[in-house]
């Protein structure tokens, strides 16, 4: 039996968050960073998480860790295949992170240690689990020909500046699914990449999760690269979902004047070249969104009814939508 | 890196230091001759010396030749090993550095140790910890960078010497055990400036370090504690660190001459002082040169050792 069909008798969610409140310090002086956050990602699927800087979502895919701001406060729910990490102590969310969930980071020359060799990089997390050195060399091997490094056996003796940004980051994806996670966490992956190499890469991780059948959650502020890879995308806006659809509708049919607002300040890759349409004001953070909607000072469909309360998430045709008046949002 | 890469790159840094031994040496060769009026007559001043003496003085520094001509015997004989004889002494002035090497080279490792422990031992944990840690340690940092050495020796001297009478205030001692004993308050005296000069060094390069994304990402994969903190950290910064030991071993030399003077020491430093005061320039020459080796060896060896350190220091210039 493998693991996962043994896994597949209970089968809980690769990753789980219900309702993560997220804040920095307490009373008067406190700073609200996440506000009722709610994400699912199942197993093999692959779920993005779309929004502008400082809307929270690498706040949200680091929760999923565990790996929050010194001094924040974390209320809700976030399970990782079963596994709740909230109450988790120290030793728990070492081995969580050890063999449940991996992180790939948005810069690889960055997330790499400059000064260790790559085969060390591959095999430290092995090496931590207790797996003999000689055994994680061999897993390490196995995984960079898998992620296609040529000469993968002289690349675990060379130093991460000997590799291209693309190279790199294919070392890191091979790192990442060295401890055969549940749920790998690409927090904008492909962002400090060249365009021919993003798309590689995308594939690439694309290749290694259906593969593997673990669930992915892409946290990006490309819109339509979201919508081309995900099976479901999450938009955040100020700490708040905003809106969830399948990757299809959501450029067919945005429910949120946030998502479609973003849709039209994108370029088109395809047919006429049309006016992009900036988006008034500038993006919020949590703790200076405006009451009510947090998008209503710079959405064109706002009322007065947008600042009475935060508005609640309800269907509207096949996604969720946090909206008063989602029918008025036609592409 | 490979060895046939290298081999040029370590020549090019041994001719560097070569280079700058040379020019130093021009330097202090030199400033025997800016001497007013007649070099000899005037660092010998006070002494009653007869007229052959005189000549054979003159002929010994190569005052009798050109200057060109006087520095290169003078370097010749160097080179060999010969720095002249004592004024005082009258000995060899290579010997008599040779004689009192022993307890300043004590002296200074024992303290470069205690230095080098604490200084980034405390680094570490204030760049660890933060909050109160940081702050305390900053503040010893300062005070301490700010203590001249003979402040500390006096200190020093009067609580633990006289006043609580653990250690001896006075001399060298005999056998490794007393030696060290004896070099005790010498050495943290030394070590006092240099620790925080450390400190500070040190727990920037820890921070930047713990700062780096590659930190945050090393926890995300579940390595913690002290493997984070020594694989990802502490060998990081090693680079940075192993500069300011470089400059701070040499600078020890230096400081030998006012320590070994107040805890009676007979070191290279006491000789250096006295020599001074005697005019006795062979010996001041010799301790001059003796001091820019020092400083140059220990510089060349930290900058060969650097690109073992830090791989992305390449060898051979920039190549990205």
């Amino acid at each position: 039996m493998t693991v996962l069909e043994k896994e597949s008798a209970i089968r809980p969610d690769a990753l789980g968050i219900d309702g993560l409140t997220l804040g920095i310090g307490s009373g008067a002086s406190a700073v609200p960073l996440l506000d009722g956050v709610t994400v699912r990602v199942g197993r093999g699927e692959t779920v993005g998480l779309v929004g502008e800087s400082g809307s929270g979502k690498s706040l949200t895919a680091r929760a999923a860790l565990g790996m929050f701001p010194r001094g924040a406060r974390a209320t809700g729910a976030v399970t990782v295949a079963g596994v709740d990490v909230l109450a988790a102590g120290r030793a728990a969310l070492r081995d969580l992170r050890r063999t449940r969930a991996s992180m790939i980071f948005q810069d690889p020359r960055a997330a790499i240690n400059p000064v260790r060799r790559v085969g060390d990089y591959l095999t430290e997390g092995l090496r931590a689990r207790g797996v003999p050195s000689r055994e994680a060399a061999a897993t390490a091997l196995e995984l960079l020909e898998q992620v296609g490094i040529r000469d993968p056996r002289g690349a675990l003796r060379r130093h991460p500046h000997e590799f291209s940004g693309g190279m790199l980051q294919r070392v890191v994806i091979a790192g990442a699914l060295s401890t055969e996670p549940d749920v790998l966490l690409a927090d904008e992956p492909t962002t400090a990449l060249d365009v021919t190499t993003q798309a590689e890469v995308i594939a690439l991780l694309k290749e290694m999760q259906r593969t593997r059948g673990t669930g992915m959650l892409f946290v990006t502020h490309d819109l339509d690269l979201a919508a081309a890879i995900c099976d479901r995308v999450y938009v955040m806006y100020a700490g708040r979902i905003v809106e969830e659809a399948a990757g299809t509708a959501l450029f067919s049919a945005p429910a949120h004047p946030y998502t479609k607002a973003l849709l039209e300040a994108s370029p088109p890759v395809h047919g006429d070249r049309t006016e992009i349409k900036a988006i008034k004001g500038r993006p919020r953070s949590l703790a200076e969104a405006p009451s009510g909607c947090a998008f209503r000072d710079r959405c064109p469909l706002a009322g007065d009814d947008c600042a009475a309360s935060v508005p609640a998430t309800r269907a509207h045709g096949t996604s969720a939508v946090a909206c008063v008046r989602p029918e008025e949002v036609a592409r | 890196m490979t060895a046939r890469t290298l081999a040029p790159w370590i020549g090019k840094r041994a001719l560097g230091a070569v280079l700058t031994v040379l020019v130093a040496s021009v330097l202090i060769y030199g400033a025997l001759r800016l001497v007013p009026g007649d070099p000899v007559l005037a660092v010998t001043s006070g002494r009653r010396l007869t007229p052959d003496q005189i000549t054979a003085l003159r002929h010994a520094y190569g005052l009798d030749k050109g200057f060109a001509q006087g520095y290169l015997a003078w370097i010749g004989d160097a080179l060999q090993l010969n720095l002249g004889r004592s004024l005082t002494y009258q000995t060899s002035v290579t010997s008599l550095i040779g004689s009192r090497l022993g307890v300043s080279g004590l002296l200074i490792a024992y303290s470069a140790v205690l230095a080098i422990a604490v200084g980034a031992g405390v680094a570490l944990v204030s760049a660890v910890k933060g909050g109160l840690a940081d702050r305390i340690a900053t503040v010893a940092a300062s005070l301490t960078t700010a203590t001249p050495p003979f402040v500390a020796a006096i200190v020093l001297l009067s609580v633990f010497a006289v006043g609580l009478g653990w250690f001896p205030s006075t001399g060298a001692g005999s056998g490794l055990t007393d030696r060290l004993w004896h070099l005790t308050l010498p050495a943290v005296a030394m070590a006092i400036a240099a620790f925080g000069v450390l400190a500070r060094v040190g727990n920037a390069a820890f921070a930047d370090e713990l700062g780096r994304e590659h930190v945050t990402a090393a926890r995300s994969r579940g390595v913690d504690g002290a493997a984070l903190i020594r694989r990802h950290v502490v060998r990081n910064a090693l680079g940075p660190l192993l500069t300011v030991i470089g400059v701070l071993v040499a600078s020890l030399f230096v400081g030998t001459a006012v320590i070994e003077t107040a805890f009676g020491l007979d070191g290279v430093g006491s000789l250096l002082v006295t020599s001074v005061s005697r005019r006795d320039f062979p010996v001041v020459q010799g301790i001059a040169l003796f001091g820019v080796l020092l400083f140059v060896v220990v510089n060349t060896l930290v900058d060969l050792a650097l690109p073992f350190i830090d791989p992305r220091v390449t060898v051979g210039g920039p190549r990205r």
